[in-house]
């Protein structure tokens, strides 16, 4: 009994063993062909661990499409013309358009202003009355001269007003060169800016390719893989992309200086101070200049005496002149000479000019309003430019007094680090980044700071080329054939 | 299959693939021109040791020069594993034991003054924030005792009975842990379990009676402080001189820190270390251990390292095991060795007869522990043409790379795998080069030394006593270049450049 028991137990042994020996096998048998399907999908001579040698290469230079029209490389030509803030804006004095607009304006006033005080010319007239009378030729067959005599200084007005209104086109042709210059000044710092962030990423590409270089040397001492060098690879190639924008961003700044300029600017170096000297006054001693010497805000007061001077003219529009007209004649009637004379006036019953009186009125209200309107715009564009100038003058500041002094020391320290042996290349390389990238933002604080510098230094006129504005604003009296 | 026949058929298939060149195109070198494993040992070391050396046994010494086939002034093994000679096992030293243990000493530490007041042995013990100079100029920030890192050595005698009035001049809590003494519960110093913090500015006094011998050490019970290096020898000579007596009894405690670069605090939470110092002081700034040739040597070795274990390894001699921090071993118990595991918070004693003269490296065996502050090896500094110093001369533009890393070592997968860089100053040569214990020592000897590592020097007495007794100059070099003419083959040995200022170690 108990040696059955043992057999068949013996027996249910070799059964499960055998089985899981079975099954093992299976599940080895299993895997195998994972590993090998694995092994199949994993085939690509880039899913192996190369030899240094055959590491994927650093990429080439971006080969795409180039600005080539004006790829310059300034450094190695002495010769090239060198684009200084001065320069510029005296070239843009004698170019721009809209400056020459706006003088013209001021001449097309003066010339309305001398046309509206021209006295009105005398009529001479040819007459033949009761022609037929007594089978004659007429009582009345000669020559008659009428003139027309202007009342209450109408002339004197009409002048006057459109003097003012020459005045008003100064004012504004002031801020057209304002206008043009700051548009000049903005541009140009845009550019030398350009520039010079231009010099920093060509550094931080330098160190984009040491990163490249070191993450190949780090993967030949098993410190870095396959995967890390691709990256740096992708790393160096966005830098160079970085750069090469910043090249186009530098050109994009001189052609539209250019443009505002009204002259060909070749694409060369520009060359001046980005960094600012004086810090601006407070908001309020800002506004209070602005307001008082704004060239925006002298042209709408201007306009307001023109629009009182309108007022007045019209109030006299209703004033009739007298017309004198007489002659001498011959009456074929009687057989002698006689004469001919008549005085003409018109009676103010129904017209008395109300309607235009009231809409001059009311232009002289309106124009009130337009003064308070150009004043608090100016202080809604200052409100605006002087926060992005107060930000950027407090980074530009913080940075120059501390960021860039402690990036700049931390960078040394670590190459002294480095030179002791204490800390590795790739945070010398890190420190360097930080030093240099704060530098480029450094200068566009400093661009900032400029820039709205400028603005709020040029009352805030902008639009070096937009159309010379003029003293009215269009659909105002001025539709009559001589202009009053 | 015996090891015989196993070395004969190796032997036998190496002979053939060397007639083959099989091997030796493989290996680019001829291997018929090595000569065949030599089978019979004899008359090995002869060849080694010049037969001129013929040093002199001090005249007023009544030991032998040779006991048992034992020599205490050549390498040698004795005639007999089980003799009390093998190995120098009980050889004793020049030192009679009648003059009582030899001086304790602990390279760059000082002892712990102590007077007697009613019969017991009262030191002043004060724990404070200390700067410790690891390496010149490396000056840093760490806790210690009484001004010092690791704290000032307390030395007894079996049977003493001691007073330690500890003054806390840190500015926070503070415990003294009298590590393995067997004292009563009160004075042990676990924090809390035992006692009161001893809190800034307050005094505490532990008194017990000591009644073991052997290498004991005290530190601080806040785990943070002993971190940041609060610990120091508390060394109990025996009543009765240990058997066989030794001429020399050094003492190295081993430690590691966490030290940024551009700093120099260091980090006891850092659970990693780049400094490792040697009684406070880094290779190649650790004072050699220097003794005359035949001399019998203790060296007392602690681990004091937060989270590191240091395989300590003795070159050029093999030693024996003859104690640990707990009591000395029974002479049937000891171990000969070349390299031993010291655990943290262990000490262990080793004794061996110096009978091999020379500079031998005395290090841990960890391989990051030989060195400081590693980094890894990328940048300029493995570069051709390029220097940091390019880079230093203008921080607004740095130097362009060259991308095409014309170095042929970069064929080599792995490379490099030598340590580049570190300058060392003419000052910080001149600090440690002119000390008397690196005097004479091979030029560039600085080169080999880093980290967890110091040199035992074995000298001829004549030599000893022109470095170590005498204002005399001794020009980089000499005694090395001595010792190789006694005592081995000038004709065969490069005496190599003397260290350049500025140059790279």
């Amino acid at each position: 009994m108990k040696r059955r028991l043992l057999h068949l137990l013996i027996a249910l042994t070799a059964t499960t063993t055998y089985q899981s020996a079975v099954a093992q096998d299976a599940s080895m048998g299993q895997m195998m062909s994972m590993d090998r399907s694995m092994t199949q999908s994993l085939g690509g001579v880039d899913d192996q661990v190369l030899p240094e040698s055959d590491l994927p290469p650093l990429p080439d230079m971006p080969s795409g499409f180039a600005d080539f029209d004006t790829a310059y490389d300034y450094t190695d030509n002495a010769t090239v013309e060198i684009h200084t803030l001065e320069t510029v804006l005296a070239l843009a004095a004698g170019n721009n358009p809209t400056i020459q607009q706006a003088r013209l304006h001021v001449s097309a006033e003066t010339s309305k202003a001398l046309q509206a005080g021209l006295y009105p010319n005398p009529v001479l007239m040819y007459v033949g009355e009761k022609i037929g009378s007594d089978g004659s030729a007429g009582e009345f067959q000669g020559f008659e001269v009428s003139q027309r005599f202007v009342t209450a200084g109408k002339l004197q007005l009409s002048r006057l007003k459109y003097r003012q209104r020459a005045h008003v086109s100064e004012h504004l042709a002031i801020a057209q060169t304002y206008r043009v210059t700051n548009a000049v000044e903005v541009q140009f710092i845009e550019a030398l800016a350009a520039s010079m962030r231009l010099e920093l990423q060509r550094e931080i590409e330098k160190t984009a390719e040491d990163g490249a270089v070191t993450t190949r040397e780090q993967y030949n001492q098993g410190q870095a893989n396959l995967t890390a060098v691709r990256r740096a690879n992708v790393m160096l190639q966005k830098q160079r992309l970085e750069r090469m924008a910043t090249e186009n961003e530098y050109r994009d700044a001189l052609r539209r200086l250019s443009a505002i300029v009204g002259v060909p600017l070749s694409i060369g170096p520009t060359e001046g101070e980005l960094r600012p000297s004086n810090a601006l006054e407070s908001f309020d001693s800002v506004l209070s200049r602005l307001i008082l010497e704004s060239p925006e805000v002298l042209a709408v007061r201007a306009k307001l005496r023109v629009d009182q001077t309108t007022v007045r003219r019209e109030q006299v529009e209703w004033i009739p002149d007298i017309t004198i007209q007489g002659g001498p004649g011959y009456n074929f009637s009687n057989g002698d000479d006689v004469y001919n004379a008549g005085v003409q006036i018109e009676l103010p019953i129904y017209d008395r000019n109300q309607g235009t009186i009231r809409q001059a009125c009311q232009d002289l209200r309106r124009q009130q309003f337009e003064i308070q309107r150009i004043e608090l715009h100016l202080k809604e564009r200052l409100a605006s430019a002087y926060r992005t100038y107060a930000t950027a003058l407090q980074h530009a500041t913080e940075y120059d007094r501390v960021v860039i002094p402690e990036l700049r020391a931390a960078y040394r320290q670590l190459l002294v680090s480095y030179k002791d042996n204490r800390i590795a290349w790739p945070d010398v390389l890190e420190g360097q980044r930080d030093y240099f990238q704060a530098r480029m933002e450094q200068i566009d604080q400093f661009k900032h700071v400029r820039q709205q510098e400028t603005m709020i230094n040029g009352f805030l006129l902008d639009g070096g080329l937009m159309a010379a504005e003029g003293p009215v604003p269009p659909g105002h009296i001025d539709a009559v054939a001589k202009p009053r | 299959m015996s090891n015989t026949e196993d070395r004969r058929r190796f032997l036998t298939a190496g002979s053939l693939a060397a007639a083959t060149g099989v091997v030796g195109n493989l290996l680019g070198r001829n291997v018929q021109a090595q000569e065949p494993m030599p089978m019979d040992m004899k008359g090995m070391s002869s060849h080694q040791h010049g037969e001129h050396a013929t040093p002199q046994m001090p005249a007023d010494s009544e030991v032998q020069a040779e006991y048992d086939g034992y020599s205490r002034f050549k390498p040698s093994r004795g005639n007999d594993p089980n003799s009390d000679y093998y190995l120098g096992k009980m050889m004793p030293g020049f030192r009679p034991a009648s003059d009582g243990p030899a001086p304790f000493e602990a390279p760059d530490l000082d002892k712990l003054p102590y007077k007697m007041v009613g019969g017991v042995k009262e030191f002043q013990l004060v724990p404070m924030a200390v700067k410790r100079e690891f390496l010149p100029g490396y000056e840093m920030n760490v806790y210690g005792y009484n001004g010092s890192m690791p704290g000032p050595t307390i030395e007894v005698t079996q049977g003493d009975r001691v007073r330690f009035v500890v003054t806390n001049e840190l500015p926070e809590d503070t415990y003294v842990h009298w590590h393995g003494l067997e004292l009563p519960v009160q004075w042990d110093g676990a924090s809390e379990l035992c006692q009161e913090p001893i809190k800034p500015g307050e005094t505490f006094v532990y008194e017990f009676d000591v009644h073991e011998e052997g290498t004991f050490f005290y530190h601080s019970h806040v785990p943070m402080q002993e971190a940041f290096g609060m610990v120091g020898w508390f060394i109990v000579h025996p009543k009765k001189v240990f058997d066989p007596p030794v001429d020399r009894d050094f003492g190295l405690i081993f430690q590691n820190f966490f030290i940024d670069s551009s700093q120099n605090i260091a980090d006891s939470w850092k659970m990693d270390w780049n400094w490792h110092t040697i009684n406070g002081r880094s290779g190649p700034y650790t004072t050699p251990l220097v003794v005359k040739h035949g001399e019998r040597v203790r060296v007392r070795i602690m681990n004091f390292a937060p989270m590191q274990h240091h395989p300590i390894h003795l070159h050029g001699h093999t030693f024996w095991l003859t104690g640990r921090e707990g009591a000395r071993t029974p002479h049937s118990a000891w171990i000969p060795r070349n390299t031993e595991l010291v655990g943290i918070a262990q000490a262990t004693d080793f004794e061996f007869i110096a009978n091999n003269p020379g500079d031998w490296m005395f290090h841990c065996h960890m391989v990051h522990h030989m060195m400081n502050h590693m980094t890894e090896q990328v940048g300029p500094r493995m570069r051709r043409n390029t220097s940091v110093d390019d880079y230093l001369a203008n921080l607004d533009s740095r130097p362009a790379v060259d991308s095409t890393r014309q170095d042929p070592g970069f064929g080599t997968p792995g490379y490099p795998q030598e340590m580049k860089g570190m300058n060392m100053s003419d000052a910080m040569m001149q600090k440690i080069g002119s000390r008397r214990e690196m005097m004479g020592m091979r030029p560039m000897a600085e080169m080999a030394v880093m980290g967890l590592m110091t040199t035992l020097r074995v000298m001829p007495e004549d030599l000893y006593h022109k470095v170590m007794e005498t204002d005399d100059l001794v020009e980089p070099g000499e005694v090395f270049t001595e010792i190789v003419k006694r005592f081995g083959d000038i004709s065969k040995y490069n005496s190599g450049k003397k260290m350049m200022p500025g140059m790279k170690m």
